[in-house]
């Protein structure tokens, strides 16, 4: 039993990480197609299209901090803590990163039609990214409170 | 990239296309837009073609019968495997059949007897409800009054308008939840169609065609009536 614990205190540890590294593929990878298509499109502003492309990646970032913010031995004592905090927290960082690549696909396709609106239309994107920032800190809080 | 992301990159290299009647020219030419739908899937690139080959007027074979329309259209969209793009047909041809209906009915035919004359659930209706107003389908179809109207007072530019509008109008609401996928894709073709349509509607054209049709019918008709050379010649004194 506490073998199964200790696992699932591991896959806590790196869930955060690993949650948000997979949410940041799919999300940089859907706005990095619609900067591509927009290019394909325009004749300038490629820059721009690319750089908003890559804001998904940031919920990597987090995810790194947060599992060396839980990083600590594994015990049947802290196992269940790093379970819930760095899975949840992970889910948090993946669907965040998922969903912000759509919001940020949409700006691109939306800013390369009207270039006036390019700074409005990140605005989803930027919320999104507040909720991911949300789920970061709270988990650096918690992870702070967990014992060894 | 999940299903309903993949055609991203296809949907930001078309350019946005405004609105249909304050259109001057379709957003991008036949050519690049061909050359962009050679992302699409080969089975999606099918369906799609299928579609457009159905609802073009351009491609229909004029000399065809409305019961060989009907069930070339069966056979077509039978063979179409997105149910998106079917419901899409199914409904434009299910309106060509109401807009039939009441040209049949403005020339003064009585309701058809069998039901190869039209195509989609409401062929039944229209035949029991003939001589109603609108077939009994305004709440359907809110659309169906106005161009009744418009039928009777011969304003075929504004009931082209019309009826582009609902179609337009549908094509908006069908596009609720589809922002990078194979069905906004559809949609985006299928208005580039609608675009080109009533962008290449030329009025001098139009009245220059119609001129040279009615020289052909007149010649046709002065020429039956002309006596032949001989009887005038056995006439004169």
């Amino acid at each position: 039993m506490n073998e199964f614990i200790i696992a699932l205190g591991w896959t806590g540890l790196f869930a955060p990480m690993a949650l948000g590294a997979i949410g940041s593929v799919i999300g940089c990878a859907v706005a990095g197609q619609a900067a591509i298509g927009a290019m394909v499109d325009t004749e300038s502003g490629f820059g721009r299209y690319l750089g908003v492309s890559v804001m998904p990646s940031s919920q990597t970032i987090y995810g790194i901090v947060v599992m060396f913010s839980l990083q600590r031995d594994v015990t049947p004592e802290t196992a269940p803590a790093l379970f819930g905090i760095g899975l949840l927290s992970g889910l948090a960082l993946l669907f965040s990163a998922l969903y912000q690549g759509r919001a940020c696909a949409s700006a691109i396709h939306a800013s390369k039609t009207k270039p006036e609106i390019f700074g409005l239309s990140l605005a989803p994107a930027a919320i999104v990214e507040g909720f991911a920032v949300f789920a970061f800190v709270f988990a650096l809080v918690l992870a702070g409170g967990i014992p060894g | 990239m999940t299903h309903s992301d993949r055609y991203a990159m296809l949907l930001s290299a078309l350019p946005y296309h405004g609105p249909l009647f304050g259109a001057k020219q379709t957003p991008l030419s036949r050519i690049r837009l061909n050359q962009r739908l050679a992302l699409l899937d080969p089975v999606e690139a099918d369906c799609l073609r299928h579609a457009r080959r159905l609802l073009e007027w351009a491609q229909q074979e004029p000399d065809r019968t409305d019961a060989q329309a009907v069930v070339r259209a069966k056979q077509v969209i039978d063979g179409i495997t997105n149910p998106f793009i079917r419901d899409l047909v199914t409904w434009r041809l299910e309106m060509r059949t109401l807009v039939a209906a009441l040209r049949r009915r403005h020339r003064g035919e009585s309701a058809p007897r069998d039901r190869r004359w039209g195509f989609g659930r409401w062929v039944g209706r229209i035949m029991q409800h003939w001589n109603e107003p609108a077939f009994g389908l305004e709440r359907a179809f809110p659309w169906l009054p106005e161009a009744e109207r418009l039928l009777g007072r011969g304003a075929t530019v504004d009931l082209e308008r019309l009826l582009l509008g609902a179609v337009w109008n549908h094509l908006e609401s069908c596009s609720d939840g589809h922002y990078l996928d194979f069905e906004a894709v559809v949609i985006y073709v299928l208005r580039w169609d609608m675009i080109a349509r009533w962008t290449t509607y030329d009025g001098e054209e139009a009245a220059r065609r119609f001129d040279e049709l009615v020289e052909q019918a007149m010649a046709g008709v002065e020429k039956s009536l002309r006596p032949p050379a001989d009887a005038l010649r056995t006439e004169r004194p």
